[in-house]
């Protein structure tokens, strides 16, 4: 036998082996446990309110907020710019794109913080980056932000810098004082960033 | 595990470095299997020598019966692995231009190279025509921005376009590249040229 039929016939050989054989369709984890506990105990996926109210105040376009709260409480109440993807509907191909992106921080937040860290949990194990967490979720949001204790008048000055920046973003960003949960109208329509697709991860250099 | 770069096993600067060796190895096959010669590659045309058709697609279906056992043993996510965006219109017209350049000059960009690394004054030529026409598409690119980006279709597989696992669409490949050998000899006998 010739050794090109040798070779025809054993790249065939291969070729029915690869379509008959069931096709690989785990993905490994990217992260190991011991990896997921070492982020979880720097406990960096935190977002302050502070931080996320300069930033929504700026409109910086760089932060995504995910609302993982059930539809009828989306519609409720959610922070302006937010996106609702339910926890159970979180693994949903439909919510891929927005995810398992490079460019902005998604920001997950739950009334408290445990559904959003959740999400969080199951996000990063899938690999996907850029992941944070509302830190003490809506309720927390709105006793900082939104209705801000105003400090003693022998606070230091921090502190009252901070509430005065509070109170300002507060009122921005529709708070101000009382916290009307049933009347987020005034917010007006809510924004959805345009999504953007994920840039190809490398260039290929094709050709002969 | 794969692919290495998109999954930080190695750093860009490595990759390029890998690339830089592999590169040397394409390049002194390429030579050493007379790729250097324009008359090999206008052969392919005329049906006398199809040495480049029968190595190109064994290359390409080397690389995909690789690819897939790789992923078939966890060593490689082919979700990760880039595919060219297919814009549909400029695939042909740059198919047309592209295959009535390897009649006319005899060389692709990797064979000119390596015909020029070894002082073929023809392969010279053949690469400062490349780079006018290079000049003259990234110059001009507003004329043919619109035409360059039609009929866009994202980056379709053959399996998912007949809507078969990627396996089977592997062996089809497999089979039609050898029917093609076939052909690709038979043409040889047919059209024979006792010196090129």
């Amino acid at each position: 036998m010739k050794a090109r039929e040798i070779l025809s016939i054993s790249i065939v050989g291969l070729g029915l082996i690869i379509a008959a054989v069931p096709e690989n369709t785990t993905h490994p984890y990217k992260l190991t446990p011991s990896q997921l506990l070492e982020e979880v105990k720097g406990r960096n996926q935190f977002f302050s309110p502070d931080e996320l109210a300069e930033k929504l105040v700026n409109k910086d376009p760089s932060v995504q907020l995910i609302d993982v709260r059930d539809q009828d409480e989306f519609e409720k109440f959610s922070l302006p710019g937010a996106i609702n993807i339910p926890l159970i509907d979180l693994l949903n191909e439909k919510w891929t794109e927005v995810l398992d992106q490079d460019l902005k921080a998604n920001i997950f937040y739950s009334n408290g913080s445990v559904e959003a860290n959740e999400a969080w949990m199951i996000t990063r194990q899938l690999g996907y980056n850029n992941l944070f967490v509302l830190e003490g979720g809506l309720n927390y949001w709105i006793e900082t932000i939104m209705s801000p204790q105003k400090p003693a008048s022998t606070s230091p000055n921090e502190e009252l810098a901070r509430y005065d920046f509070r109170q300002a973003a507060g009122s921005a960003l529709g708070g101000g004082g009382a916290v009307q949960l049933a009347a987020p109208a005034d917010q007006g329509a809510v924004v959805k960033p345009g999504l953007t697709k994920k840039p190809g991860k490398k260039k290929a250099s094709g050709g002969c | 595990m794969g692919p290495l770069v998109v999954n930080e096993l190695i750093s860009e600067n490595t990759n390029l470095l890998l690339g830089f060796i592999i590169g040397i190895g394409f390049g002194f096959v390429l030579e050493s299997s007379g790729f250097s010669s324009s008359r090999k590659l206008a052969g392919v045309f005329y049906g006398y020598d199809t040495v480049v058709l029968k190595v190109f697609f064994t290359a390409a279906i080397t690389a995909m019966l690789g690819m897939l056992f790789l992923s078939l043993f966890g060593w490689l996510d082919l979700n990760l692995v880039y595919v060219n965006p297919t814009y549909l219109t400029s695939a042909i017209i740059g198919g047309i231009v592209m295959g009535a350049g390897f009649i006319i000059g005899g060389f692709c960009p990797g064979t000119s190279f390596a015909g020029a690394s070894i002082g073929k004054i023809d392969a010279m030529v053949f690469i400062g025509g490349l780079f006018i026409g290079v000049i003259i598409f990234s110059e001009g690119y507003p004329l043919w921005d619109d035409l360059y980006t039609s009929a866009f279709k994202g980056s379709p597989k053959i399996s998912e376009s007949l809507g078969l696992s990627d396996g089977m669409a592997a062996l089809l490949v497999i089979l039609a590249a050898i029917g093609m050998f076939y052909v690709a000899e038979w043409a040889e006998k047919k059209f024979p040229r006792e010196e090129y």
